[in-house]
């Protein structure tokens, strides 16, 4: 009988090894697109319902709450037992909160309480950061702490979960790589800071989505009809645009306190569009101004006018 | 404790050293404040503390702690070499059953070529040049780890994890390793570094020497080695024959690295050879060898080398570094953050690669031939692969010679690398009337170093277009090349950083 020595055993289980990697590395990305899973959206406010929460104050974890309630409460969104992604702008590592390039970490980390108070099982709070490593950005912009001090979980985004998904209403794009854990989650809140951006003029709700994608500087040609594209595939369950600072200019970078306007808001609908189109007045622009809210609209995923819809304003 | 004990004590001792080597070489990954230690090894390596002390004639201090490494050898011998030294840990490992040179005394004369390399490498540092220190032994085996094996096996296995992650019933033991590991020990963005491959060969080919000798490299060419095989002539406590030898041989069969002549007669161990490995000691019939007292330097050896031999090799350095030093005047190099001038930089740098690896975007690349033979695998910044990232100083808190100063962020900031300047004839705006901003978008500076020329042209079909030109205020742009990296086009950007640490204005 033929026994195989050590040397030989770890010479065969070596070669294998290499060729399950050469195997594997020429599927990789040759998988045909995943289904996308049908993320349910909340139900729709009936007339007289608020549509648009609008909440005005100091105290950024307060006016989160305000407008959430005014919405019918975090349970409308997410319910017992449920998966959170929340995805706020964390797009650099270089400034702290004030300078309003990220998020500010109150608002999220309020979402975060509001998830978890409403049953969530877990909450997980990602971004793709363009300048700087995610560990870094996470920390600086305060997010981490206040996530972390809320129960939540902050996630660096794995290059490995990126797959293909189909773009079904797509106009301008029929597929894209997207981050499967937004696809997959149960909820999805979406949080952007309203900043400046030269090309898409302003960056809020459709325009945080392409943290989630692997390839965003491919977006940058008809960037409005992309992310549009993009909005209508994602599809957040909850958007808030934080408005509690707001970089009116050298977006989305910024590093300089005299773009920064303190506007102490922020605003929450179900409505993509409808958020995106009142966040962009505090700017003195309006939905039509933006490429991608009137593509959204074109698309459906919305209603950009704000005089259609019930809005509700809170000042604390 | 028997000798038996003792060379496991030594076993377990090389283990940890090349672990807590590792463990530093991930400790730069990611984290915005690395621990001052994270370059413990480099600053107890006393061969590129000596050359780039010569070669910048000054002081170092952070260095200063490579006398520890010293002061040990003259108490002991080479021990570095047999307990410490992660590469001779891995040089010891790879041993092969049948190497060709087994007669220990054909490699005898070749002994003293380390000194040479030594010697060479000196000598071209008294005159501020530091090429052969890419020979240093950590830095051959952090280079290596850094720029060949880690990517591989990262890549490797990150490409085995996509292909396995549509597989429903693996994605829990996927998600598990991705959300504890990746951007501490699995880096998100892998780097590719230029190179790799020259620096795969020469560590294969090291490796591969062993086919003649076991730890050949040891023996005859490491500097780091011949440096300490010099002090240890005056090693206090060192393995040594009693008056009960039987002249069995035994301890010279088993000297993997051949400092042992037994005959009939006498018995000798060459401490400048040996590494404290305790081999002899156990294998000795009689318990007769042990660890004893020696003062002063042992007398019947023969001089390692020569004062002729010696005066003879500095000589071949210094001329070896006036030949290489044939490099372009005013070099158009951008070097890492912080650095002042060519020369200098060249003159400090101790190739160690620990900016290339704590360097979190790639942009810091091994050199090829961009400043002669003379800059071969220093770091080089190359925006297209890799931008300096405007919240990272971390190559400068690695380095540990401070050819990359450590600059506080805020400072850091401030620093020009070079300049942006756009070429008209392919970026997308200006030459192809389509709209594009991502290098103004990318632009880190607080007032954009990227100004919009706003514009409205007419189409070919008729129609305008507005378009948003970008165009570089020199005033403001640092080099840190994030336009460079992300530019859209293909091929060479449309919008590049030039630069030259000695050609500022």
């Amino acid at each position: 009988m033929n026994h195989i020595s050590r040397q030989q055993f770890l010479k065969t289980c070596g070669a294998m090894a290499a060729g399950a990697a050469l195997a594997a590395t020429g599927c990789a990305g040759k998988t045909s697109p995943a289904a996308p899973t049908a993320r349910s959206q909340p139900a729709e406010p009936s007339s007289g319902q608020t549509y648009l929460a609008v909440a005005r104050g100091d105290d950024p974890a307060a006016i989160t709450r305000a407008a959430l309630s005014a919405l019918g409460g975090m349970q409308r969104f997410v319910k017992s037992g449920q998966d959170v992604i929340i995805k706020p702008n964390i797009c650099v590592a270089y400034h702290t909160p004030e300078y309003a390039a990220t998020t500010n970490p109150q608002v999220v980390g309020a979402l975060v309480s509001l998830c978890l108070e409403a049953g969530a099982r877990q909450v997980r709070v990602m971004d793709r950061p363009f300048g700087g490593t995610a560990e870094a950005a996470y920390t600086i912009s305060g997010i981490s702490d206040a996530v972390q001090a809320a129960g939540g979980k902050m996630e660096v985004m794995s290059p490995v979960k990126y797959q293909r998904y189909p773009f079904t209403q797509g106009v301008d794009l029929q597929e894209g790589e997207i981050y499967s854990d937004i696809m997959n989650a149960d909820v999805l809140i979406n949080v952007p800071i309203a900043k400046h951006h030269s090309l898409a003029r302003l960056t809020l709700g459709c325009k945080n989505l392409l943290g989630v994608v692997s390839n965003p500087g491919q977006y940058h040609r008809n960037l409005g009809q992309r992310i549009a594209d993009l909005a209508c595939t994602v599809r957040p369950t909850l958007t808030l645009v934080d408005a509690v600072r707001i970089l009116t200019d050298h977006g989305p970078t910024g590093g300089n306190l005299e773009d920064v306007r303190q506007t102490n808001t922020v605003i929450a609908s179900h409505d993509i569009i409808t958020t995106d189109a009142y966040a962009a007045t505090l700017f003195g622009l309006n939905g039509a101004d933006i490429a991608y809210i009137n593509a959204g609209a074109r698309m459906g995923l919305g209603t950009p006018e704000l005089e259609k819809v019930t809005i509700e304003e809170i000042n604390l | 404790m028997t000798w038996r004990q003792a060379r496991r004590l030594r076993q377990a001792c090389q283990v940890f050293f090349l672990a807590l080597f590792l463990y530093l070489l991930f400790l730069t990954a990611g984290a915005n404040q690395i621990p001052s230690l994270a370059n413990l090894f480099f600053r107890l390596d006393p061969l590129s503390a000596l050359a780039v002390m010569l070669s910048t004639r000054s002081w170092i201090p952070v260095l200063g702690l490579s006398l520890l490494t010293l002061a040990v050898t003259l108490l002991f011998g080479r021990v570095w070499c047999g307990w410490v030294c992660p590469m001779g840990t891995i040089l010891e490992w790879v041993s092969f059953r049948k190497p060709v040179l087994k007669n220990t005394t054909a490699l005898e004369k070749w002994h003293s070529v380390k000194y040479l390399v030594l010697l060479v490498t000196l000598g071209m540092a008294l005159i501020g040049s530091l090429p052969l220190l890419i020979f240093d032994p950590l830095a051959l085996l952090s280079r290596t780890l850094t720029t060949v094996l880690f990517p591989a096996l990262n890549d490797g296995f990150t490409r085995l994890e996509m292909a396995l992650y549509p597989t429903p019933w693996l994605q829990p033991a996927i998600n598990w390793i991705e959300t504890t590991w990746r951007g501490k020990v699995l880096p998100v963005q892998q780097p590719v570094y230029q190179h790799s491959l020259w620096i795969a060969a020469l560590m294969a080919g090291i490796l591969g020497l062993n086919l003649l000798a076991d730890r050949f490299w040891c023996r005859v060419l490491c500097p780091l080695g011949g440096l300490l095989g010099l002090l240890a002539h005056w090693a206090v406590i060192r393995p040594l024959a009693g008056t009960g030898c039987s002249h069995c041989s035994r301890c010279a069969r088993a000297c993997q690295l051949g400092a042992i002549q037994a005959t009939r007669q006498a018995i000798a161990i060459q401490s400048s050879e040996c590494t404290v490995c305790l081999d002899c000691l156990v294998e000795c019939n009689q318990n007769d060898l042990s660890m004893r007292i020696q003062l002063p330097p042992e007398p019947q050896q023969e001089p390692t080398l020569t004062r002729r031999q010696a005066l003879g090799m500095l000589t071949a350095g210094v001329a070896g570094a006036l030949l290489l030093a044939n490099r372009q005047s005013g070099t158009w190099l951008i070097r890492p953050p912080g650095s002042q001038h060519e020369d200098d930089f060249l003159a400090s740098c101790l190739r160690c690669s620990a900016c290339i690896k704590a360097c979190p975007t790639g942009a810091l690349q091994p050199a090829g031939f961009e400043s002669g033979l003379e800059g071969v695998w220093t770091p080089l910044l190359t925006p297209r692969i890799g931008a300096c990232d405007y919240s990272c100083n971390a190559c400068g808190q690695v380095c540990p010679s401070g050819a990359i100063p450590l600059l506080p962020l805020a400072e850091k900031r401030l620093v020009v690398l070079g300049n942006a300047s756009v070429d008209r004839n392919r970026c997308l705006p200006w030459a192809s009337n389509i709209p594009c901003i991502v290098c103004e978008e990318m632009c880190p500076t607080p007032h954009k170093s990227i100004r919009l020329e706003q514009v409205t042209i007419q189409g070919e079909d008729g129609l305008d277009i507005d378009l948003q030109r970008p165009v570089v205020v020199r005033d403001l742009c640092i080099g840190c090349g994030i336009c460079e990296q992300r530019c859209p086009i293909e091929g060479e950007a449309a919008i590049r950083v030039y630069g030259g640490i000695s050609s500022q204005i």
